[in-house]
């Protein structure tokens, strides 16, 4: 799943461990997730929504395209 | 788009924020395992080799004193409890995924290596199954599994 992760980290310049730390997760958590290579749970991803103050669909996008009917 | 909502504005690097209290958790479980597991490794040496470092006793499947079998057992298995526990409320989402994959890995590790080597035992085919072997085998597997997915 893709995300913005890594954008919104560096438009606020925090480190990956100054992300961790603030999520209180460990820096290969972050780091895990701007790669694409762990998608966060519910609750972390909620989390993440709140201290960025957006939509978690604006933060992840699973690449769907169709409408929320289909 | 990224102009809105208090969190955006904060660009001030903060000071450095005091250990949380799961971190804290999260040590202390490893240093818990850690402990438990270096006093039973040398009790064990002492125990088995009376003070001699000749032979490596985690390695052998050699008698040992019935007050040390005792105790450890029971120091294994209340610190195993005891760590678990505290590692489990402290872990944090993405180990807790790699904690899970790789205890699969070790399970299916035993699933294939246990009965595939009793089998063969059975027919004189290789010899008598060592439940140790099998288990460090088992942990080996898990080890690695658990490095690549929490520092690939």
């Amino acid at each position: 799943m893709n995300n913005q992760l890594k954008v919104l980290r560096a438009m606020r310049n925090w480190s990956q461990a100054e992300l961790a730390d603030r999520l209180d997760v460990s820096r290969q958590a972050v780091n895990a997730i701007e790669t694409g290579k762990y998608d966060p749970s519910l609750p972390l991803a909620f989390k993440l929504a709140r201290l960025f103050d957006m939509p978690i669909e604006e933060i992840f996008d699973d690449g769907f395209q169709g409408s929320s009917d289909d | 788009m990224v102009s809105r909502g208090a969190a955006m504005t904060d660009v001030d690097k903060p000071a450095k924020r005091p250990m949380s209290r799961r971190r804290k958790c999260y040590l202390t479980a490893l240093g818990l395992a850690g402990l438990f597991g270096g006093i039973l490794g040398a009790w064990m040496q002492v125990a088995q080799s009376g003070g001699s470092a000749s032979d490596l006793a985690m390695l052998s499947n050699g008698p040992l004193p019935t007050n040390f079998a005792i105790g450890a057992s029971i120091i294994w298995v209340v610190g195993m409890i005891l760590s678990l526990i505290l590692y489990h409320r402290s872990v944090d989402d993405h180990e807790e995924r790699a904690y899970l994959w790789a205890g699969t890995a070790a399970w299916y590790t035993i699933t294939l290596a246990g009965p595939t080597w009793w089998v063969l035992h059975r027919a004189s085919l290789a010899p008598t199954p060592d439940l140790m072997l099998v288990f460090v085998g088992a942990l080996a597997v898990n080890l690695l599994v658990w490095l690549w997915l929490k520092y690939r």
